[in-house]
């Protein structure tokens, strides 16, 4: 994470251009996405409504999985939302890196970005807290947070807060940001060798994009089916 | 590991609250666009799904019933029509037992004149033959007995027989 950076400052904030250009396209391809593929929403679907339609399902099912039918639909819209940008997120970087001359990254997998997947992750930790909260009242979810099943598991339970907090965003932090080292160090080895080493580069590239792909489609799931985990574990259902 | 990493690179703040900002405002725009519609058509299909298996369901649980009917009333025709044939049977039968009847007491009648005209017509006969022979015999008598008279006298006999045929 020594990269050189690029920054601005607006309203006493600072921001990194990196997050807020690869954020700010990947939302865009999903909200393209979300335009072409419902254009034309009816009873019976067709092509691109059947695509969009098998997402959401998909997601209705991890959350049907974890979560009473009540919490399922109430995290419908914010587990599609996540589904869709991580999806996307994890992709992106696999077609499109920019850098400037002066080495500044400009555009890659938002996802690759600890401090992205940090806020991706504290948003859903808050979520699932809020729930459970909601769910079980303030003392009922403390209780249910660190004294069960027994109350001397209290230190266990802390420590697993924390860590269930912490292994969500390094999860996919981690698989995405290995993806993309591992992708830039085969492209720079196809321009070593005195400009023969693509003969090798180029199969292993292609190999490892496949790869990446798959693992950016399942780390997407796995971070909606945690949020989902841990909104039912902390709202007492298990 | 990470967690140094984040260190080191001095909290940028405003960068989480870019992503968790536009990551709202990304779950507006997506409820608008996608998730909205895509949701209220499920939910409408399932409704038509559900309404049109209910539908289905009376509609076989109807065509069951009249299926049930239909047998009824076939079954109830059925019996109606073979106690029409076996009264029809019953009449025709008595019917025809008493054209029967009435043809054997005619015959029996025309049989019985019959015979009468027969015994009639026999006497009759007899007593005409009984009177012709008297004649016959009367005749043959006299006949016997003019043949021994003279030929004047056949003459006359003759003429007499003449007359008496040209009489008749």
């Amino acid at each position: 994470m020594d990269e050189p950076t690029s920054t601005f400052s607006f309203l006493g904030l600072t921001f990194t251009w990196t997050t807020v250009l690869s954020t700010l396209l990947a939302m865009s391809v999903v909200v393209l996405l979300a335009v072409f593929l419902t254009r034309k929403v009816s009873i019976r679907p067709t092509r691109g409504q059947n695509v969009i339609e098998y997402v959401l399902d998909f997601v209705r099912g991890i959350l049907g999985d974890q979560l009473p039918s009540n919490l399922a639909r109430q995290f419908g819209l914010y587990s599609f939302t996540l589904f869709l940008f991580l999806v996307v997120s994890n992709e992106m970087g696999l077609l499109l890196q920019v850098k400037t001359a002066s080495d500044v990254t400009l555009i890659k997998s938002p996802t690759a970005d600890p401090l992205i997947a940090f806020s991706l992750a504290i948003m859903s930790i808050m979520l699932a807290n809020a729930t459970g909260i909601k769910t079980l009242g303030l003392g009922g979810y403390l209780k249910n947070m660190f004294l069960k099943p027994y109350a001397a598991l209290f230190p266990l339970n802390f420590v697993e807060q924390v860590t269930n907090f912490l292994t969500l965003a390094l999860r996919l932090f981690g698989n995405i940001f290995a993806g993309e080292l591992m992708l830039n160090l085969l492209a720079s080895m196809a321009f070593s060798l005195h400009g023969f080493g693509w003969i090798i580069a180029l199969p292993l590239e292609m190999a490892w994009q496949a790869f990446s792909l798959l693992i950016g489609g399942i780390q997407a799931y796995v971070f909606v089916m945690l949020t989902a985990v841990f909104t039912a574990q902390l709202s007492g259902e298990e | 590991m990470a967690q140094t990493l984040l260190m080191t690179k001095a909290m940028p703040l405003g960068d989480m609250v870019f992503i968790i900002v536009a990551f709202l405002l990304l779950m507006v725009i997506l409820k608008k666009v996608a998730y909205g519609p895509l949701t209220q058509v499920l939910d409408q299909r399932a409704d038509k799904i559900n309404k049109d298996l209910d539908d289905a369901q009376q509609k076989s649980k109807d065509a069951a019933s009249l299926v049930e009917q239909r047998q009824k009333e076939l079954s109830e025709s059925k019996n109606q029509a073979s106690q029409m044939i076996e009264t029809a049977k019953k009449s025709a039968q008595a019917q025809s037992d008493s054209l029967i009847q009435a043809a054997n007491t005619q015959v029996a009648g025309m049989r019985q004149s019959a015979q009468e005209d027969a015994v009639q017509m026999k006497n009759d006969a007899m007593n005409t033959a009984k009177k012709d022979v008297a004649d016959l015999s009367v005749t043959i008598a006299s006949k016997l007995i003019q043949k021994e008279l003279s030929a004047d006298d056949q003459r006359a006999l003759i003429d007499a027989y003449l007359a008496e045929l040209g009489e008749q």
